[in-house]
């Protein structure tokens, strides 16, 4: 680390602490921070006034229905049976990857872990692997209430994935699935929609080997060449 | 398994260790504890009840769904919660889906929602509060404006400077300066 590299990214300290970066900045300082010692001092003098921000606001009261339906939904997951209930040796490897990914950003705040986390599409599971036959993942998705997983065969020749609680993409529009390698989309060659159960299914005829995820869309009828929002949903292939 | 009145005497971080083995008692209380701040800040952030609800609950099931994520010696709980529902509201935010609904939405939801003041706890919230406001308006304007442009308006640097018609260079260094100044006054209130 030079001091001209320093001083390229020291006046981005207080914008990544409120946010402020663009998504290409974003990666770029981040990288930037796990090996600038300088810049990880400025940011933990800083984050102190960053991290109060929330506490200035008119303190609200919750609506009741917002618990209960946040804790009907947590209350199905944690069912013995349910995904989450079977994968807790696969959730350690998940944990065993972050340290691994992350080990220069030890000094940085969990805020910045989660920058990463959450503008990078994680929080994904790893379901199972039933017996070297498919692969099954969870998707990670924005919308309270929906779920998807997506299965893939073992030569990763297509893949299926199937969503449930997901509402309508909206009149005239469709969902669209993408193949994700590196920071660039391609379309997976599928469309779905949702029944009035917000259950969907698509295949995805495209053979996986290179993909790192896959994500979903909300498109005009007929489908884009390009995503025009972030995902609803990824899943992690990496 | 431990009693619920038991789950209530444990700190935050004890608490999420319960919410990492799967416990949905552990779940519920931590959101007893920190729904409210998430759903001010969501709404401060969002102005709009319905997208702040949304916003809210999406955080919390994040957490609960990759809940190994959390690990203790990198911050508060509180910090953590309240960072990633910061995350979802700028993401609300830039699709440009809730700036149309704020401009749309009726005002008068700090009447129907304000927490009431029942425990102490509350209280000194909201006396922290009113130390954390005063902080931020003692800053210069110009200083203000681009920090509430940027964490609570969820605007990129980029924008700002458009919006202001002042330099990238500019807005960064007054974000900087007004951080500064808040870290000084904070620290400057402890007793």
């Amino acid at each position: 680390m030079t001091m001209d590299q320093h001083e390229r990214y020291e006046e981005n300290v207080a914008a990544y602490l409120l946010g402020a970066l663009t998504e290409e900045e974003l990666t770029e300082f981040e990288a930037h921070l796990a090996g600038c010692e300088l810049c990880r001092l400025d940011y933990q003098r800083l984050r102190v006034a960053a991290e109060a921000l929330p506490r200035a606001v008119e303190p609200l009261e919750a609506p009741d229905s917002l618990r209960s339906s946040l804790m009907a939904t947590v209350r199905a997951e944690a069912r013995p049976g349910s995904v989450s209930e079977r994968t807790p040796s696969l959730l350690q490897r998940f944990r065993d990857r972050l340290g691994d990914i992350s080990p220069a950003l030890a000094a940085v705040s969990a805020a910045a872990v989660l920058a990463v986390g959450v503008l990078a599409g994680w929080g994904i599971s790893e379901l199972a692997n039933n017996g070297g036959v498919e692969k099954t993942y969870a998707a990670s998705t924005r919308v309270p209430g929906g779920s998807a997983t997506l299965t893939v065969p073992e030569d990763r020749r297509g893949a299926s994935l199937t969503v449930h609680g997901m509402p309508s993409p909206g009149a005239g529009r469709v969902y669209e699935v993408w193949l994700r390698r590196g920071s660039t989309y391609v379309p997976a060659g599928s469309l779905f929609d949702v029944g009035g159960n917000g259950t969907g299914s698509a295949a995805i005829p495209r053979d996986l080997h290179g993909v790192d995820g896959v994500a979903v869309t909300r498109e005009p009828r007929g489908g884009t060449k390009q995503p025009t929002e972030k995902p609803v949903m990824t899943v992690d292939l990496s | 398994m431990p009693r619920t009145k038991d789950l209530q005497r444990l700190a935050d971080e004890e608490l999420m260790q319960l919410v990492q083995d799967g416990d949905p008692r552990a779940f519920e209380l931590l959101y007893d504890r920190h729904g409210d701040a998430a759903f001010s800040l969501a709404y401060r952030m969002v102005g709009d009840r319905v997208a702040a609800e949304d916003i809210t609950q999406e955080a919390f099931l994040s957490i609960w769904r990759s809940r190994e994520r959390y690990q203790r010696d990198r911050g508060s709980v509180r910090t953590w919660v309240l960072g990633i529902v910061h995350h979802r509201g700028i993401d609300a935010l830039r699709r440009n889906f809730v700036h149309q609904r704020r401009r749309a939405s009726a005002e008068g939801i700090e009447e129907r929602y304000e927490a009431p003041e029942r425990t102490d706890a509350e209280a000194l919230r909201r006396a922290d509060a009113t130390t954390v406001h005063a902080a931020l308006e003692m800053l210069p304007d110009d200083q203000s404006r681009v920090i509430e442009l940027a964490y609570f308006g969820g605007f990129t640097h980029v924008q700002i400077a458009e919006m202001l018609a002042m330099p990238v260079g500019t807005v960064k260094g007054r974000m900087r300066l007004g951080l500064e100044k808040m870290r000084r006054e904070l620290a400057g209130g402890v007793a």
